[in-house]
C-alpha cells in the first residue's frame, strides 16, 4: 500500500470496509460515479481502488457488464474453511514455538478485551477474534504464510458478516482463546495446533449450518 | 513524445495558496516563469477545499491536460491547531519523569489533555533506561480507544534507539485500527517534550490533511487535471502529497512560507525582507543567498513549541481587511479583527448604498461609528449549523433580507450592546459575517485598487471622519501612518529580536530605545536627527503593498521592490520552491559497561540500527546511507534530477549528525499522458 496515492488508499479501504460489512451486496453492480460522490472523491481513485480489490477477489471484472461485487456461495465456503483448516493449525504450532513476550502482551490485551466485551456485540466480538488471528499470525513470522491467510481472512470476513445477526456463539470463543493463549505462553505447539483445528473446524461448521438454514 | 510543439514547450504549473482571508491560484508557464492566469476567492475557514475548489474551477486554462503539476500551501494545519479543530489523540510517554514535567509546568505543552506515562525509554547513549511496560500501554490503549481518533508515542531519547516506540507501534496496531505516530519518525532532535508535541500534533492532524488532499486532488479531477500533486512545507520546500499526509505537522507556517518564496522567485533577489500584506495578517521573513531563513528552534504554533523546521516568521494582525474602529477613547483602531470592506460588501449588496447615503444625511453628532458596521448572511444555514437560540434565529431572519448595521441590529433585538449577542455557534460555522470600514476600502478611495465598489468606501470614510470631525483626506492619511509605524515597527522588532511597545504607547515617554524608535519615524526632535537605515531591499507582496509599503520603504532608507504579480506572489511561491528530503543519522558511541569508554559506534537511521567497531566506518557507512535515502525519497517525492547537500554536525559526547538533504525541482508530469 506504501506507493499508492492517498486519495486511492483512502477510496480502497472506504470501499473495502462497504464490501467486507455488506453495505454493497455481493453480487451487486458497481457504479464508479456514484460511489466516488457518496464517498467524497474523485472517479480516478475509485476506479483504481476497484482494481486493488479485485486483486483482493472482492470485486470481479466483466468485459462486457462492467463490475460486481464478488459473490459469495456455499461453493466458496467450503473451499476457503478447506484451505483455513490447513494453514491456521500451521500458524497456531509457529505462534507456540516463535510468540515473544510482545506477542503474548497483544494476545493477553486482546482476551481482556473479549472478557470485557458485551456478549451481545457481535460486530465487536467478532473484529476482536479478528485480531487475535493476526496476532497470532504476526507472532508465526512467515510473511508468505501471512500474506495468504490475510488473504483468506479477506475474503471469510463476509461470511462473518452475512452470519452475524445469528452468531451467537461468539462469546464461547473466549475459553478457546484463553486455552490458546495458555498453549502459546508455554510453548505447547502440538497442542495450539489441535485447538486451532478445533476452533475454525467448529466455526465453519457452525456458519454451514446458518446459511444452509437460511437457504 | 507528442507532435504539438506548443503543448510540448509548455510546462504549465498551477499554484495555489490559501490564506487566512483569500485563496490565491495562478496559473504559471514553468520554464518562462511567465504567469498566464490568476484567480482570488474567498478562503472558506469550515472546509478549506471549497476555496481550493472554486480557485481551480474559476481560474482560466485553455487545456487542462497541459497543466503538469499542481503545488498547494495551506493554513490548515495552522487553523486547525489554533481552532483545536484537530483531531483527539492520546498522547503516550514512555519513560518521560512525570514529577520533571510538572515542575516545570510542561504539561500543556503536549497539545492534548490525553497524556499518560509509562515506564521505559533509553539513556543518553541509546541504553536502555527501563524495561518496556507494554501491558500497562495495551491496558491504557485498550480503555481509551474508543474516546481518541489516534495515537501518538514519544519514548525517552527514541532518536537515539526508537525500539520502545516500534514495539509499542507493533503492539498498539495488534488491538486497535487508530492511526499510531511515533516520536522519532518526526523528529531527530533530542528534545523530548518538543518531540511529544509534534508527534500529539501530526496524530491530531493526520485524517484533516488527508480530506483536504482528497478534495483537491478530486477538484483537480473535475477540471480534468493528472498531474503530481505538492504541497508547501513550512521551510518554504515541497513534498509530494503523500509525505504530506503522513507528516501533516511540516505544512505549519507553509503559506507565509510560500510568499517568501514567491517573492524570492518574482524578484530574482538572492538577499531581501519580504513582507507580505494579506487581509488578516502581515507577514515578515528574510531571504539570504537566495533561500528564505529557516529558524534553528523549531516553528511554534499557538504557543505549542514543536521540533517542525520552518521558515523564520514574524507575523502582525493587520491586513488590508482588518477592522479601522474608533474606540472608547475615541481614538482610532486598525485591527485586529477582519471584516469583509465595505467596498466589496456594497458591491454584493446594493442596498447598502442607501444605508450609507442615509448615514452621510444625518448630523455629525448623531452619527455613531458602529452604525458603519454591517452584519450579514453568508449562507443558508442547513443540517448541524441550524440555528439553535431563539436569539441566533431571530438573527438570521432579520439578516435574510440582506446586511444590516449593528445599531439597527441591537435596536431590533432590544438590545443595548453587541456583548449581549451569543454568535460563536453562527460564526464557528460561517453563518453571519461582518463588515466595516478597513484600509482597503481607502485603497478604493485613493484609487489604487479599486476591484469594487469606490462610492460606497468613499461614503463610509466621509461618515467616519465627520464622527472624528476630521477631513477625509487627513483621516486617510493618519490611518497610513499608523499602518506604516506598526509595519516599522514589525521590522525593527523582527529583525532587532527586541520588544517594543506598540507606537502609542511609547508617545506617554519611554526610555532612550523608544525615543529613539519614535524620533527616527517622525523626527521629533528639532536638533537630534535619528534614523534606521535597512541595508536591504523590500519585496513587496499582496494588494496593499505598493500604498502601505512606500513610506515604510522611505523610512528606513531602502528600496521597495513589487515584482509583476507581487498581489499573487504567495501562490508563485507554491510551485516555485524545491523538493526536498532531508534524512539524518546519528552516530554515537556503545559505551562499555563502566560507562568511561566507547567500544564501537551505532549508527541509528530511524528504526534501523548497526554496529561498528571503529568510528571512521561508522561515519562513512552513515553518509553513504543517509545520501541514498535521501536521493531515493526525493525521486519517490517526485524530484527532478536531485542533488544532495551533506552536512554533519556533532553534538558533543562523541555524538554525530549525518545530515543529507536532497533537493531538485519538481518533475513535471510528462505531456503524452493517456488518460
Amino acid at each position: 500500500m506504501e506507493l499508492i496515492e492517498v486519495d486511492t488508499r483512502h477510496a480502497y479501504t472506504v470501499i473495502r470496509e462497504k464490501i467486507v460489512t455488506l453495505a454493497l451486496k455481493p453480487g451487486a453492480l458497481i457504479n464508479e460515479q456514484e460511489l466516488a460522490e457518496e464517498i467524497e472523491t474523485g472517479v480516478f481513485p475509485v476506479r483504481e481502488a476497484l482494481k486493488l480489490l479485485t486483486h483482493d477477489g472482492l470485486v470481479f471484472i466483466t468485459p462486457r457488464h462492467g463490475l460486481y461485487v464478488a459473490d459469495i456461495s456455499l461453493p466458496d465456503l467450503e473451499q476457503l474453511s478447506e484451505m483455513r483448516l490447513a494453514l491456521e493449525p500451521v500458524c497456531a504450532r509457529l505462534a507456540a514455538e516463535r510468540a515473544d513476550r510482545d506477542d503474548l502482551a497483544v494476545l493477553e490485551a486482546l482476551r481482556k478485551e473479549q472478557l470485557a466485551t458485551d456478549p451481545q456485540d457481535s460486530k465487536r466480538l467478532l473484529d476482536i477474534d479478528h485480531k487475535f488471528h493476526q496476532a497470532l499470525i504476526r507472532a508465526a513470522r512467515n510473511k508468505y504464510l501471512a500474506r495468504s491467510l490475510e488473504h483468506l481472512f479477506g475474503l471469510s470476513q463476509r461470511l462473518w458478516f452475512l452470519t452475524l445477526p445469528k452468531l451467537d456463539f461468539l462469546h464461547g470463543a473466549v475459553a478457546e482463546h484463553l486455552e490458546m493463549l495458555e498453549a502459546v505462553r508455554d510453548g505447547d505447539a502440538d497442542r495450539a495446533e489441535r485447538i486451532m483445528r478445533g476452533h475454525v473446524g467448529a466455526f465453519y461448521d457452525r456458519v454451514r449450518s446458518l446459511l444452509r438454514s437460511e437457504d | 513524445m507528442t507532435t504539438d510543439n506548443r503543448s510540448h514547450s509548455d510546462a504549465l504549473v498551477l499554484g495555489i495558496d490559501t490564506g487566512g482571508t483569500y485563496t490565491d491560484g495562478i496559473l504559471m508557464e514553468y520554464h518562462s516563469r511567465e504567469v498566464r492566469a490568476a484567480h482570488k476567492s474567498l478562503t472558506t475557514k469550515r472546509d478549506l477545499s471549497i476555496g481550493i475548489e472554486s480557485v481551480i474551477q474559476g481560474i482560466r486554462i485553455e487545456d487542462p491536460s497541459a497543466v503538469r503539476m499542481v503545488s498547494v500551501s495551506t493554513t490548515l494545519a495552522t487553523n486547525a491547531i489554533a481552532e483545536g479543530k484537530g483531531k483527539r489523540v492520546a498522547l503516550l510517554l514512555i519513560g518521560y519523569d512525570p514529577d520533571l514535567v510538572a515542575s516545570f509546568r510542561m504539561e500543556a505543552r503536549f497539545a492534548t489533555q490525553h497524556y499518560y506515562y509509562f515506564s521505559g525509554g533509553h539513556d543518553l547513549y541509546g541504553q536502555e533506561k527501563a524495561p518496556l511496560d507494554l501491558p500497562a500501554v495495551l491496558e491504557k490503549v485498550a480503555s481509551i480507544k474508543d474516546q481518541v481518533d489516534a495515537i501518538a508515542v514519544s519514548s525517552y531519547f527514541s532518536p537515539l534507539n526508537p525500539e520502545h516506540e516500534h514495539r509499542c507501534f507493533q503492539a498498539i496496531s495488534g488491538i486497535c485500527d487508530l492511526p499510531v505516530v511515533l516520536g522519532h519518525q518526526l523528529s531527530t532532535k533530542l528534545g523530548s517534550v518538543e518531540r511529544a508535541t509534534t508527534a500529539a500534533l501530526n496524530a491530531s492532524l493526520l485524517a484533516v490533511l488527508r480530506d483536504f488532499i482528497v478534495a483537491v486532488r478530486r477538484a483537480m479531477e473535475r477540471k480534468h487535471i493528472v498531474a503530481p500533486l505538492m504541497v508547501v512545507r513550512g521551510d518554504g520546500t515541497l513534498m509530494s502529497d503523500e509525505f504530506a499526509a503522513a507528516t501533516p505537522v511540516e505544512t505549519i507556517h507553509s503559506g507565509p512560507a510560500a510568499s517568501a518564496i514567491g517573492g524570492r522567485f518574482l524578484s530574482g533577489l538572492d538577499k531581501a525582507l519580504v513582507v507580505d500584506i494579506g487581509g488578516t495578517t502581515t507577514d515578515f521573513a528574510l531571504i539570504e543567498r537566495g533561500q528564505v531563513t529557516v529558524s534553528e528552534e523549531g516553528a511554534t504554533v499557538s504557543g505549542y513549541k514543536t521540533a517542525v523546521k520552518a521558515a523564520d516568521l514574524f507575523s502582525i494582525a493587520l491586513g488590508g481587511d482588518s477592522h479601522i474602529r474608533l474606540a472608547r477613547d475615541n481614538e482610532v483602531t486598525i485591527g485586529p479583527e477582519r471584516v469583509v470592506p465595505l467596498a466589496y460588501l456594497a458591491d454584493q449588496h446594493p442596498g447598502v448604498m442607501s444605508h450609507l447615503k442615509g448615514l452621510n444625511q444625518r448630523q455629525a453628532s448623531k452619527i455613531d461609528p458602529e452604525a458603519l458596521e454591517f452584519w450579514f448572511l453568508l449562507r443558508e444555514p442547513t443540517g448541524a449549523a441550524s440555528p439553535a437560540s431563539a436569539q441566533e434565529k431571530a438573527l438570521l431572519a432579520m439578516l435574510s433580507d440582506g446586511p444590516k448595521p449593528l445599531p439597527e441590529i441591537l435596536d431590533r433585538l432590544g438590545l443595548i450592546s453587541r456583548v449581549q449577542i451569543g454568535t460563536d455557534h453562527l460564526d464557528r460555522h460561517e453563518l453571519i459575517g461582518r463588515a466595516g470600514l478597513t484600509p482597503t476600502d481607502l485603497l478604493h478611495t485613493e484609487g489604487v485598487y479599486t476591484a469594487w465598489n469606490t462610492e460606497a468606501a468613499a461614503t463610509a470614510l466621509r461618515v467616519f471622519s465627520r464622527c472624528k470631525r476630521w477631513d477625509p483626506e487627513a483621516f486617510s492619511l493618519h490611518v497610513r501612518s499608523m499602518i506604516t509605524e506598526a509595519i516599522v515597527h514589525a521590522i525593527v522588532c523582527f529583525l532587532s529580536e527586541k520588544t517594543l511597545p506598540p507606537p502609542p504607547e511609547m508617545e506617554k515617554g519611554g526610555d532612550i530605545g523608544q525615543w529613539f524608535f519614535l524620533n527616527s519615524l517622525r523626527n521629533v526632535h528639532p536638533h537630534l536627527r535619528t534614523r534606521f537605515e535597512l541595508s536591504l531591499p523590500i519585496i513587496g507582496i499582496g494588494a496593499p503593498a505598493r500604498i502601505f509599503l512606500e513610506n515604510v520603504a522611505d523610512i528606513l532608507y531602502t528600496k521597495l521592490i513589487l515584482p509583476d504579480h507581487h498581489p499573487v506572489a504567495n501562490a508563485v511561491g507554491a510551485v516555485a520552491g524545491t523538493i526536498m528530503v532531508a534524512e539524518e543519522i546519528i552516530v554515537y558511541p556503545r559505551v562499555a559497561a563502566d560507562g568511561l569508554e566507547a567500544i564501537g559506534y551505532y549508527v541509528q537511521a530511524k528504526e534501523e540500527r548497526q554496529l561498528f567497531d571503529e568510528l571512521e566506518d561508522a561515519l562513512a557507512n552513515a553518509r553513504k546511507l543517509s545520501r541514498e535515502r535521501a536521493l531515493g525519497a526525493a525521486l519517490r517525492s517526485g524530484a527532478d534530477n536531485p542533488q544532495v547537500a551533506m552536512e554533519e554536525k556533532t553534538d558533543g559526547l562523541d555524538t554525530y549528525r549525518i545530515r543529507a538533504r536532497a533537493m531538485g525541482n519538481p518533475r513535471l508530469a510528462p505531456v503524452d499522458r493517456s488518460l
